[in-house]
């Protein structure tokens, strides 16, 4: 197993380095680094939410997540600020069991699944044009309307522009005026700075993903185009540096595995899947990609769906087939050796 | 007592209303609720509600900001409220009310005014 493990790695490290050779031959050696990645936007053809929002990929979505409570509860940082201080208790196996159920409902919580939707369009409509006001005001007028029970979405912010045209205000004034008149607790009026191109280069170096897709999550709506730059290119940074585990049992990881699953990428996770041997999540991500692409498998057993996708979908054949050809005669072995204990119990 | 400068909502039933600018901010720095008072009123007396705010300084973008709650001021507008000229002006040029003759006017005003100033420098710029 070990050493099919090793084989397949190297496999997949070596068509890594003949891609970046490809890079460093077609791109200047300036824009290769981080920019290397492009952005990725769900641009809406097809739209991606009511693929997202069906109940059996959210589902499939949980699955993969592997939801570890230690990793959901574990200590966060919060730089000064202490929020409470543990509380040891003694409990008797009934209560620790009581225990446990109640921190799996906050779970639900915690792991909400950031929406996936298609970038929204400009908004650019004109609603009136009077020339006759040019040189009333040397700055334009923003006008709110701050009636309550209004969405942020569907507010009406109006601009009356210094020649006179009044107009729909672009997003991103939308957003700074929302923010303003509508604060949403620790969103900032102005981008971070971490979301600068070469400030987010250098957080992805260190590897810090979740603190760059919480702080998105926060800032910016799911339909942004730049959040939807920030995330994708995150995203593939994390695929292509096989750092799952990172993501794994965060809100993250739903969306994550979509977007590959989207633009079929899931070659790499589907392979450490495989050679971590949850063939339950390998099931569950190939028929994840059956569900977005409507790709349909002859057969209906799920050993085999895996292996009809290695077949016909997938990019890095080998490396997948080797693992999964690994983890077959794994597991043929094992259930060799399960019988033969069985047997020597006499319980066959 | 202290009031809030929201409004108190308490005012008399017949009294006569307006929408006004009430004057906040500090010295050398306006900033403007838009209020509906009753006109017999003091500008710093308690009002009756604010629905809406101005701000006369151009921001970092050379924006002016102004909200309106639309609702209500519609609300109050039905009523028989009043309104100030230059609330009347500001909610013309949202599109809200009818453009105020005063903004056009003022608008001429300064179209003269930038003319006669390009008009005045040109036999400067002739005599260099």
């Amino acid at each position: 197993m070990s050493v099919f493990r090793h084989f397949s790695r190297k496999l997949v490290l070596n068509t890594f380095k003949s891609d970046i050779k490809l890079q460093i031959n077609t791109h200047c050696s300036v824009c290769l680094r981080f920019l290397s990645y492009q952005p990725i936007h769900y641009d809406g053809k097809p739209d991606p939410g009511p693929v997202f929002i069906k109940k059996e990929v959210q589902t499939l979505l949980r699955t993969l997540t592997r939801v570890d409570l230690a990793k959901v509860f574990k200590k966060r940082r919060f730089g000064e600020t202490q929020l409470q201080q543990p509380v040891y208790k003694f409990m008797t196996d009934e209560q620790l069991q009581e225990a446990y159920e109640e921190a799996k409902k906050k779970v639900d919580t915690f792991l909400q699944i950031p929406p996936v939707v298609a970038v929204r369009k400009p908004k650019d409509k004109v609603l009136s044009k009077d020339p006759a006001l040019q040189g009333l005001d040397t700055s334009a007028f923003v006008f709110t309307d701050i009636s309550y029970g209004v969405r942020d979405s569907e507010r009406m912010i109006l601009v009356r522009e210094t020649d006179g045209t009044l107009r729909e205000a672009d997003w991103e004034t939308r957003d700074r005026i929302n923010q303003l008149y509508f604060p949403v607790a620790q969103r900032q009026i102005q981008t971070p700075k971490m979301f600068q191109d070469s400030n987010l280069e250098d957080l992805l170096k260190r590897g810090e993903y979740n603190f760059i897709l919480d702080r998105a999550c926060l800032q910016f709506d799911p339909n942004d185009p730049l959040y939807q730059k920030i995330v994708s290119i995150t995203y593939q940074c994390v695929n292509d540096n096989n750092h799952f585990n990172e993501l794994r049992s965060t809100r993250h990881f739903g969306s994550f595995v979509f977007f590959l699953a989207w633009n079929k990428l899931i070659d790499n996770l589907l392979l450490d899947i495989i050679e971590s041997e949850h063939i339950e999540e390998a099931k569950a991500l190939v028929e994840l990609y059956s569900h977005i692409h409507q790709v349909k498998y002859e057969s209906k057993e799920n050993l085999q769906q895996i292996d009809e996708y290695i077949k016909n979908h997938a990019s890095k054949k080998a490396a997948l087939e080797l693992a999964f050809q690994a983890y077959k005669n794994a597991a043929k072995r094992k259930g060799e050796v399960e019988e033969g204990i069985k047997r020597a119990h006499g319980l066959s | 007592m202290l009031v809030p400068s929201s409004g108190t909502g308490q005012y008399a039933a017949l009294s006569a209303k307006i929408i006004r600018f009430v004057r906040h901010g500090c010295t050398n720095r306006p900033f403007f609720h838009i209020v509906v008072a009753e006109r017999r009123r003091e500008q710093f007396e308690p009002v009756i509600e604010q629905v809406g705010s101005y701000d006369p300084m151009p921001n970092e973008r050379n924006e002016k900001l102004v909200s309106l709650n639309l609702e209500r001021i519609a609300y109050w507008l039905g009523n028989g409220a009043d309104c100030t000229k230059p609330v009347q002006e500001l909610l013309g040029l949202s599109g809200f009310l009818p453009i105020h003759p005063l903004s056009y006017m003022a608008a001429w005003k300064n179209r003269q005014a930038a003319e006669a100033a390009v008009v005045e420098e040109k036999p400067e710029g002739d005599h260099k």
